[in-house]
């Protein structure tokens, strides 16, 4: 299945932030969207997700257009993470986790037991079933990032779209969730994230898109597209590149 | 000894001013305030709906117009050409609605105020006094002070003689009606609920001014245990209350009450004793409350003590409504306005 | 599952069911609630309870449809006050927030000052209540905005200060003998003169409106996510919204239509449900609506009691509710972030 965007203007009412952007992602696969803050990243990934309508162009989903879907379809097909926040209200993880299968029954309905058993075996998939009757709020940013995670797989996607999924993790945690992202690859799903560092990338996505104000610099494999020219035309400053006798790279800033 | 031109000025529009002053007359009012008054009072301004009231009856000649103007329906029981003067607001009491320089373009010569005489109220007579250089004269409003008023509103207006035949009303009227009243036995006095308020349940506590004249009467106000002003009471306290007559100036409870079988055990309502007001151009119970309560305490006494007052009422209303309003009354009027309705 | 919501429902049910037995047996009437067992028993038997008329009146007539209406408006209150916290994200808000209340006093006062019948009155302020929401959303959702909630209640602010100046502008030019003291009464609060058929304008709306509202009540939490949150996860928040919103007025424009301001009760007793069975909608409305009307029968009980004259219920209430909220601030990190 194809999640795709073509000739896509975006923007906010009265303020275009990109023009004439094409981007596509497979199921099985992960592409990193990267570039500087403010650059245009987020805009297209809501956009991506129907969350923001395209001034200009189509977002497709399966062959189909998106706006083609109610929410509810497409809540059944593509999962939203967001960025880990506080929410107002003290819900335990588990009714946070069952949220996520709000697509799967009507307006009026009630958990079922395949929702409890989609919810749990989220739970366990990433190993917090622990947490299940702490309220969210007491949680650490890593465990509410994961609570996330496991929300978005209880909606049983196809794709699994993440917004700086590292963004307010500690050292550890970050290497949990790329662990996670990979995981998610290799359990069937496509992966989209957005990140501003090269290294997250580098070292979870099968392709990149660089987004720079706006305008696409440039896409392709993590080989062939990840590499110190194109970087810096991205970031607009040098950039180090470190390389250990096994090959592998790591990018610093200049 | 130096004449500085200062002092020489003073004294000069000293003088000019003299003769005015020097004829003008010192009055007390009943908030023990001395004030002067000039010799020919031509234009008087009333700061509330009693005092416009007391007005009207003593010299309608003399208002410069209504606090709030009668309505249409209202109007027709009142003299020619009551409602020909304007709306100018009132001065005091729940809010203030006059402009003082309209005040002061309307020229009045005396400002009269009928009403509680607490501080409150003498420092906004002084206050008004004081910026518009009006004088301003307080009255009581107390029922039982309707004489002494009218006389009092005579030496004001220096109209001593017109005023005493208004005072000779009064004091009849209360003299007669209390002198039955008193020889009337404790336990065969009536106890009263005054209903108002669109279901009835508003009442006035006891010492209101609402009520002033059923209590006057001594009749037995049965929300009077505590004092206040009005309140609103639940229909179980009314039941247990179980009042012996139900005062209302509200026809639509009037009527409705009747048939309403939540208040048909009361023992008002079973012995058909509901009473409504009659209010036509004013009220003859609570408000305003102001002197057209004199004509209201004839027809409360008897429906309160009817064996004591087999007096026909048609006769004294008609006496009462050409003195007071001026206007000799149909019998078609003076069905509806003893109908009691609006 | 380590805590449970049963102590907690079954804690919301008890109050309710004390606030009722209280409110039977005490009354300015003498008449208490071994007479309303004797009219029951007696009823069921087929022969008279050799209870006084006066008495069975005042149970029936009287004190029936006023405890009737007290629960219903206070649970009506109650489950609109949660709606409108969940939907605002905010656990300070009240039922009032779209200015439904001062619309409601509006239309009321305004019939007082024309001088219609009590059921006019009433429809009056059911109009204004639902007129001035909608007059609140419709302006607020002509203005684009990335946050549509905050829009509509900063809306809900203005439109609601503009009615209240309406309201005094109204008070202002009444007469003040006889229609200012009607319209105070009024404003404050009271269900003194509820009777039997006071409460067929009453039931409807608040059955239609709460039904919604617990039907919707799984969605709730999902509202209580930011918008795009909400979306994403599979919502048509702009269309729930709505409904909300209209269901949640339609139960408080009736309820003030039939009591008046009442305030504290839709912001209080959603909290002291949190506190009783969680945050989850699903269990906090039921527990809500049950704990609301316990909470106003038992304050509509004392109103009517204490004293020969009735005590506003819009006084006791804010009594109760300010230090009550005070405490509860004062503990307030604990049941969210």
């Amino acid at each position: 299945m194809i999640l795709s965007g073509h000739g896509l203007t975006i923007g906010y009412s009265g303020h275009v932030v990109g023009r004439g952007l094409d981007v596509a992602l497979a199921t099985g696969e992960v592409l990193a969207l990267l570039g500087p803050n403010g650059g245009g990243k987020t805009t297209l990934l809501k956009t991506l997700l129907g969350l923001l309508a395209p001034q200009a162009g189509e977002v497709r989903l399966a062959d189909r257009p998106l706006s083609a879907y109610s929410s509810r379809e497409r809540a059944r097909l593509v999962a939203y993470v967001p960025q880990s926040h506080f929410t107002t209200f003290a819900f335990t993880v588990e009714t946070v986790v069952l949220m996520g299968r709000t697509a799967h029954g009507n307006l009026f309905s009630r958990p079922s037991g395949t929702d409890r058993d989609a919810a749990s075996r989220a739970l366990d998939r990433f190993g917090i079933a622990h947490l299940r009757e702490r309220p969210y709020t007491e949680l650490s940013g890593g465990e509410r990032q994961l609570v996330l995670l496991a929300r978005a797989l209880a909606q049983e996607p196809q794709f699994v779209v993440l917004d700086e999924p590292t963004a307010s993790l500690d050292f550890g945690n970050q290497g949990r969730v790329m662990h996670e992202i990979l995981a998610l690859k290799a359990s069937g799903h496509g992966v989209l994230f957005t990140t501003h560092d090269p290294n997250h990338a580098m070292r979870t996505a099968d392709r990149v898109y660089l987004l720079r104000q706006g305008e696409r610099i440039a896409e392709g494999t993590v080989g062939a597209t990840l590499d110190r020219p194109h970087l810096e035309a991205l970031y607009g400053t040098p950039v180090e590149l470190v390389t250990d006798h096994t090959g592998r790279t790591v990018f610093l800033p200049g | 000894m130096s004449i500085n031109r200062r002092t020489l000025l003073a004294g000069f529009s000293a003088t000019l001013l003299a003769p005015r002053v020097a004829h003008a007359a010192t009055v007390a009012d009943d908030g023990g305030r001395t004030i002067t008054i000039p010799e020919k009072i031509e234009r008087v301004f009333a700061a509330g709906p009693p005092a416009s009231i007391l007005l009207y009856t003593f010299a309608p000649e003399l208002s410069l117009g209504w606090t709030r103007r009668p309505s249409p329906a209202e109007c027709a029981f009142l003299g020619a050409g009551a409602c020909d003067k304007p709306d100018v607001g009132r001065l005091t009491g729940r809010g203030n609605t006059t402009n003082l320089e309209m005040l002061l373009k309307l020229k009045p010569d005396l400002i009269l105020d009928v009403g509680t005489i607490n501080d409150t109220y003498i420092s906004l007579a002084n206050r008004v006094q004081q910026q518009t250089g009006i004088p301003y004269a307080l009255l009581d409003g107390r029922f039982t002070a309707a004489a002494s008023t009218y006389r009092k509103l005579g030496e004001l207006t220096h109209r001593e003689s017109q005023a005493d035949a208004f005072a000779k009303y009064a004091d009849n009227t209360i003299a007669t009606i209390k002198g039955r009243i008193d020889k009337v036995a404790q336990n065969k006095r009536p106890r009263v609920y005054y209903a108002r308020g669109p279901r009835g349940l508003e009442t006035g506590l006891g010492g209101s001014i609402n009520i002033e004249t059923i209590e006057f009467l001594g009749a037995q106000n049965v929300a009077g245990e505590r004092r206040g002003g009005m309140a609103t009471v639940s229909i179980e306290q009314v039941l247990a209350w179980n009042p012996d007559v139900i005062i209302t100036i509200e026809p639509a409870f009037a009527a409705a009450v009747r048939t309403d079988a939540v208040w048909a055990p009361i023992k008002a309502v079973k012995s058909g004793r509901i009473y409504l007001s009659p209010r036509l151009p004013f009220g003859w119970v609570d408000f305003p409350p102001s002197v057209n309560r004199l004509i209201g305490l004839w027809w409360l006494a008897k429906m309160l003590y009817p064996d004591q007052f087999p007096e026909d009422l048609q006769p004294l209303t008609r006496e009462f409504y050409k003195q007071f309003y001026h206007l000799d009354l149909t019998g078609a009027q003076l069905d509806r306005v003893l109908s009691g309705q609006s | 599952m380590a805590r449970s919501s049963v102590p907690g429902m079954l804690i919301a049910l008890a109050v309710l069911i004390a606030a009722l037995l209280f409110a039977f047996t005490v009354g300015r009437y003498p008449a208490g609630l071994g007479d309303l067992f004797q009219v029951v028993a007696a009823k069921l038997a087929g022969r008279p309870s050799g209870v006084p008329a006066a008495a069975i009146d005042v149970m029936l007539q009287i004190r029936g449809p006023r405890v009737l209406a007290a629960v219903l408006v206070g649970a009506a209150l109650a489950i609109a006050g949660a709606a409108f916290q969940g939907l605002f994200r905010n656990p300070l808000v009240s039922p009032d927030l779209l200015g439904a209340s001062s619309g409601a006093a509006l239309g009321a006062v305004l019939g007082i000052y024309f001088s219609l019948g009590v059921f006019a009155i009433e429809a009056c302020a059911f109009a204004g209540g639902l007129a001035a929401v909608a007059a609140v959303y419709l302006i607020g959702s002509a203005m684009r905005a990335r946050d549509p909630i905050l829009l509509l209640v900063l809306t809900g602010v203005v439109i609601g200060s503009l009615l209240g100046a309406g309201v005094g502008l109204v008070k202002y030019v009444a007469d003040p003998y006889n229609q200012l003291p009607a319209m105070t009464f009024w404003l404050l609060g009271s269900l003194a003169a509820t009777t039997a058929s006071d409460l067929v304008p009453l039931v409807g709306p608040v059955a239609l409106g709460a039904l919604v509202l617990v039907a919707l009540r799984w969605r709730m939490n999902v509202m209580s996510l930011p918008d795009e949150e909400a979306r994403a996860l599979g919502v048509p928040t702009g269309p729930l919204r709505i409904a909300i919103i209209a269901a949640a007025t339609l139960v408080t424009s009736a309820s003030v239509a039939a009591a008046g301001i009442i305030g504290w009760v839709g912001l209080v007793v959603p909290h002291i449900a949190r506190t009783l069975v969680g945050p989850d909608f699903a269990r906090l409305l039921p527990a809500a609506a049950l704990l609301g009307g316990g909470f106003l029968l038992a304050i509509d009980t004392v109103a009517r009691t204490a004293t020969a004259t009735e005590i506003p219920l819009g006084v006791l209430t804010a009594l109760v509710g300010t230090p009550f909220f005070i405490w509860l601030l004062a503990g307030m990190s604990k049941t969210w972030s």
